[in-house]
């Protein structure tokens, strides 16, 4: 893998829960989709950008405030994981440049960062209103705002359907194996690496720049930093 | 299998000079029987230059020193340990544990520097995936089988179990281990020699001993006069395996007093577990098997199991149990 230069997070499922309901229900009013009560907020999310792709139509006028208004009720009831704020502290004292690249409207990207606390760790915000799209296009969006090359970034990723928006723009996809059976299956779809949790993402970086520096040496990981013994 | 090239160096000087020269491609061989499957399994991070260390001379010894310690050469054979009378006569816990290690055969092979330094073994990595050991950037173990040997204390990228047994019984003696460096002799605690969670010259392992290290000697300290100590260990089978988690836990008494504990779990994390908190718990108390029970409560309170294993912190806490109750009942 090549030395990592950025990292970018989709929100829903990679930085937080969110409840399933509220994107159901757009699935459903919009789209006319039976609720699924099992599904995960994450799941719910993409199986919503699946219909809106394949639609062919983007969200204006009434449909706009109706989806926005539940993706802010869904962003008002997301619970944040709690390794999220030291991993993205400890992920910007490494000088790596982090992106809420997401296909929710700005004004939900936007609540969540501020509701959370969390608007001081990321350079920049590409939502589906200023990357003009949906699933890929906040991703390109993202690496044409930012100069970066596809292969130097990471992109978090919980479903198959972000796994596959990864690997089509050329990005480390790296899965987030929030649940064991949900990311066994997942993996079986050739993710670049994963995670069992954010704290871990420091130390994949540290790997990698190891690897790529090929100096010898011992890094010991989630202790600061690198550390010769 | 691997195609290797095999040196065998007639001194730790030349051996070192030789693992200089190749780098990362180079590996010591000893007892084999880790290496061997390693090299079997076409492991991406297995060498292709052993260097053998079974000719020099001065690594297979097991011998008391002045201050009435004992120091073991590295490449001294785990049977030679479980059949020493001198060590059964001062270090009977270590003694016990390195008899539980593998079947009689492979004691006849391995050897003390293998067992502490050996690489873990996950069904996923000795399978040939490609996980953080073996050239990729998953542990298949966190999301699949990990009843047996993977960490119900969390981990760090990999989740592997550190497999060995002689680190955790050889924690209670604070026994220290020596490393023959191109700068000279390393001398280390044998936590200090397997803290797991880090990479080494761009390999993830559990030990600190870099390409052109050869850990050389372990010294025991004198044993301390009235230590009760006990090492058990629970399997997934009865013989020839890996700990689903094993206890070291020694006792220093002042008459019925504990003044000093050291209790190590193995088996249940990525590095010999030393539980200071029951060892803080147990310092004063006087020794009685009742005490177990509030032992129990105050061990692993950090454990984090993945989703099969949670068992295992169960099987530990229950062999807290059992050792407690049994050098009470030696008293």
């Amino acid at each position: 893998m090549q030395l990592i230069e950025g990292i970018f997070f989709e929100p829903v499922g990679c930085l937080a829960e969110f409840p399933p309901g509220p994107f159901l229900e757009i699935s459903s009013r919009l789209f006319g989709r039976k609720k699924k009560t099992s599904a995960s907020g994450s799941r719910a999310y993409w199986h919503l950008l699946n219909l809106i792709e394949a639609s062919g139509k983007n969200l204006d006028g009434p449909e706009k405030e109706f989806a926005e208004a539940l993706e802010m009720q869904a962003v008002a009831e997301a619970k944040v994981y709690e390794d999220v704020a030291p991993a993205l502290a400890e992920l910007k004292k490494m000088g790596a440049r982090l992106f809420v690249v997401s296909s929710l409207s700005d004004a939900a990207a936007k609540s969540f960062l501020d509701r959370h606390g969390l608007n001081e760790f990321f350079s920049a915000v590409w939502s589906r209103d200023n990357a003009r799209g949906i699933k890929a296009a906040p991703l390109q969006a993202g690496l044409a705002g930012a100069f970066l090359q596809p292969e130097r970034v990471m992109f978090l990723a919980d479903t198959l359907e972000s796994l596959s928006v990864a690997q089509s723009v050329g990005v480390q996809s790296i899965l987030m194996m929030n649940d064991p059976d949900e990311a066994r299956r997942l993996a079986m779809h050739n993710p670049s690496g994963g995670i069992v949790s954010l704290h871990e993402l420091p130390d994949f970086l540290r790997v990698v720049a190891a690897e790529n520096s090929g100096q010898l040496g011992t890094v010991r990981f989630s202790s600061g930093g690198p550390t010769e013994i | 299998m691997k195609k290797v090239s095999i040196y065998r160096p007639t001194s730790v000087e030349e051996a070192i000079e030789i693992l200089s020269e190749h780098g990362t491609e180079a590996g010591v061989y000893a007892g084999g029987t880790d290496l061997l499957i390693r090299l079997k399994n076409r492991l991406k991070q297995a060498p292709s230059y052993l260097v053998d260390i079974k000719p020099i001379q001065n690594l297979r010894y097991i011998k008391e020193d002045e201050q009435g310690g004992v120091r073991i050469g590295t490449a001294t054979k785990i049977s030679e340990l479980a059949e020493s009378d001198l060590l059964k006569k001062k270090y009977p816990m270590f003694v016990q544990a390195v008899n539980l290690i593998s079947s009689p055969e492979l004691r006849n092979a391995s050897t003390l520097g293998g067992d502490l330094l050996q690489e873990v073994w996950c069904q996923y990595l000795r399978g040939g995936y490609s996980c953080w050991r073996n050239g990729g950037y998953l542990c298949y173990g966190a999301i699949g089988d990990n009843s047996y040997y993977h960490s119900a204390m969390g981990g760090r990228l990999c989740y592997a179990v550190y497999p060995g047994d002689a680190a955790t019984a050889l924690i209670p003696y604070d026994a220290r281990a020596k490393l023959a460096t191109p700068s000279g002799v390393k001398e280390l605690s044998i936590e200090q020699l397997v803290p797991g969670d880090l990479m080494v010259d761009g390999r993830i392992q559990s030990h600190v001993v870099r390409y052109n290290e050869i850990l050389t000697e372990v010294v025991l300290p004198p044993p301390k006069p009235n230590v009760r100590a006990s090492f058990e260990k629970l399997r997934p089978r009865g013989v020839w395996d890996f700990s689903m988690a094993s206890l070291a836990i020694a006792l220093e008494l002042q008459g019925q007093t504990i003044s000093d504990a050291r209790v190590v779990f193995g088996g249940i994390s990525g590095k010999p577990y030393r539980e200071t908190a029951v060892e803080n718990f147990l310092k004063g108390k006087t020794l009685a098997a009742e005490l177990k029970d509030q032992a129990m409560a105050v061990a692993l309170v950090n454990a984090a199991p993945l989703k099969y294993n949670a068992t295992k912190i169960d099987m530990a806490k229950g062999l807290l149990a059992s050792g407690i109750t049994k050098l009470s009942a030696a008293a």
